[in-house]
């Protein structure tokens, strides 16, 4: 089929060159689809190790700055959208308000669920998680119809930023540092279909796994599936992370959304329940990394003496 | 010249990167942002036909895929982008020696976010990513598609306006005979 592109088409008001013009053009396309081909293998498996690593730190380098200046640059763009949508920002400070609230709401359920929590683990367990966070700014994101749902924050190993780093905002999980560099860092949103966070009910602690289903817009939602299968997750139920060892790549006790519907899985015990992020993925701007441990570890082991 | 050209035609590859990444997100039509490097390319392949379409697709694709937040497989936007430049520059050399006209430009367009789309896509199935999401395809083809006319009627005639400035008095004459 390629080899057809460079056909010249007959009866056209001019003929496609010289013959020795389409064979030099082939060549360049072969080449580059060459090129693109032998990129794709050695990157292939994104591992750290890839030998394309080094070009991605240095685009990172020089396109860094290049997009935090165009994110200060934002200002016209955001005025020329408000004077087309005003109805729309309108909403969108409507939504802001209800955010708030469910803000509220969430921040009063998460005591609830340090304390039934606490309880439960005869109060020597203390969830305060007191974690240093690195504030950092949006600068780049992913375009959807590249299906990527991932943003460039600018702070990066510089300001102590690593990979498998919990990033969470004001409203709860946003999601997970991927790949780092000198001043940026890549954090992979928790709505896209490759990120899975350890999720648990607030009412009744059970665990589950929350995943991205890639979906945009104010609307999209996330699917949960629980380990217990007898558990049954109703709709308006909170999840919060349960956190992984070492805090990474998630803290415990971060809401992440609040169940919107469940559906009975056809042929399989257990259920699917919808998940309404608190974080609309499309309108985050000031995000916080978490950087650094608790200044008490909250799961210490407990001694023989402590306990008696 | 040449050297000017190539200056020129990089110098709005990075401008089209960097817009694309940080500011037309906040923007965008139900997510799906407007595809800059990709309008770009399409205009260089237009003013400069199909070598200058393939290997400036091939750059600004590379640049697409190396600089963040990319998290796929670097090479897919490379090679997406270096087909549709390779297509449009075709377009350009047989439809006439002349200016394309502006209803050739839009379905250059059309044709070119198709084509990047799907063969972006394609080589994501190939390479199991997850991300991809066929259901979502056609919607998302469609709004950036006509994200993408509407864009390219700024670009494209100042791209093609700029290339056509720094080209050699004798190459002028017989782009026009």
């Amino acid at each position: 089929m390629l080899k057809d592109l460079g056909t010249p088409a007959k009866g056209l008001v001019r003929s496609a060159g010289l013959p020795r013009e389409i064979r030099r053009r082939r060549t360049i396309l072969v080449l580059v689809i060459l090129a693109s081909f032998t990129l794709i293998v050695l990157d292939a498996r994104r591992s750290a190790g890839s030998p394309v690593e080094p070009l991605r730190h240095a685009a990172a380098a020089i396109f860094g700055p290049l997009e935090s200046g165009a994110t200060n640059a934002r200002q016209p763009v955001d005025d020329l959208r408000d004077r087309f949508a005003e109805v729309d920002r309108l909403k969108a400070e409507n939504e802001k308000l209800k955010a708030e609230n469910e803000k509220l709401n969430s921040d009063l359920k998460t005591t609830d669920y340090a304390r039934s929590r606490a309880a439960e683990l005869d109060r020597l367990l203390k969830v305060a998680p007191a974690y240093t966070v690195t504030p950092a700014r949006v600068i780049g994101i992913g375009s959807a119809q590249s299906f990527n749902h991932t943003v460039t924050i600018d702070a990066g190993t510089a300001d102590g930023v690593r990979p498998d780093m919990t990033v969470l905002n004001g409203d709860g999980l946003v999601g997970r540092v991927v790949r780092t560099t000198q001043a940026t860092a890549t954090v992979l949103l928790i709505g896209d279909r490759n990120s899975t966070v350890g999720g648990r009910l607030n009412s009744t602690l059970a665990l589950g796994f929350v995943s991205g289903r890639g979906e945009v817009g104010s609307h999209a939602s996330l699917d949960y599936k629980l380990v217990d299968l007898k558990a049954q997750p109703k709709p308006g139920d909170r999840i919060v992370t349960w956190g992984s060892s070492g805090n990474a790549p998630y803290v415990p006790g971060v809401p992440i959304g609040q169940i919107t519907s469940v559906t009975p899985v056809q042929g399989a015990l257990g259920s699917t329940a919808q998940v309404k992020p608190f974080v609309d993925p499309s309108s985050i701007d000031t995000v916080g990394v978490v950087t650094g441990p608790p200044a008490r570890a909250p799961r210490t082991t407990v001694t023989p003496e402590k306990g008696r | 010249m040449p050297a000017l050209r190539i200056a020129l035609a990089a110098l709005f590859l990075m401008i089209a990167v960097t817009v694309q990444t940080s500011v037309l997100p906040h923007i965008a039509v139900a997510g799906v942002t407007c595809d800059l490097v990709m309008i770009v390319v399409l205009a260089l392949a237009l003013a400069r036909g199909p070598e200058w379409g393939a290997i400036a697709g091939f750059a600004g694709g590379l640049m697409l895929d190396v600089v963040p937040p990319a998290d796929h497989t670097t090479g897919r936007w490379a090679l997406a982008l270096a087909i549709a430049g390779y297509t449009a520059g075709l377009i350009r050399r047989e439809t006439s020696a002349g200016p394309v006209g502006p209803l050739g430009v839009a379905l250059t367009v059309v044709l070119g976010a198709v084509l990047s789309l799907t063969v972006y896509s394609a080589t994501g199935s190939l390479l199991h990513d997850p991300a991809v999401d066929w259901g979502e395809f056609g919607v998302r083809v469609g709004i950036a598609a006509g994200y993408d006319v509407v864009g390219a009627i700024v670009v494209i005639p100042l791209v093609m306006w700029v290339m056509g400035r720094v080209v050699p008095a004798r190459e002028r004459q017989r782009v026009l005979r």
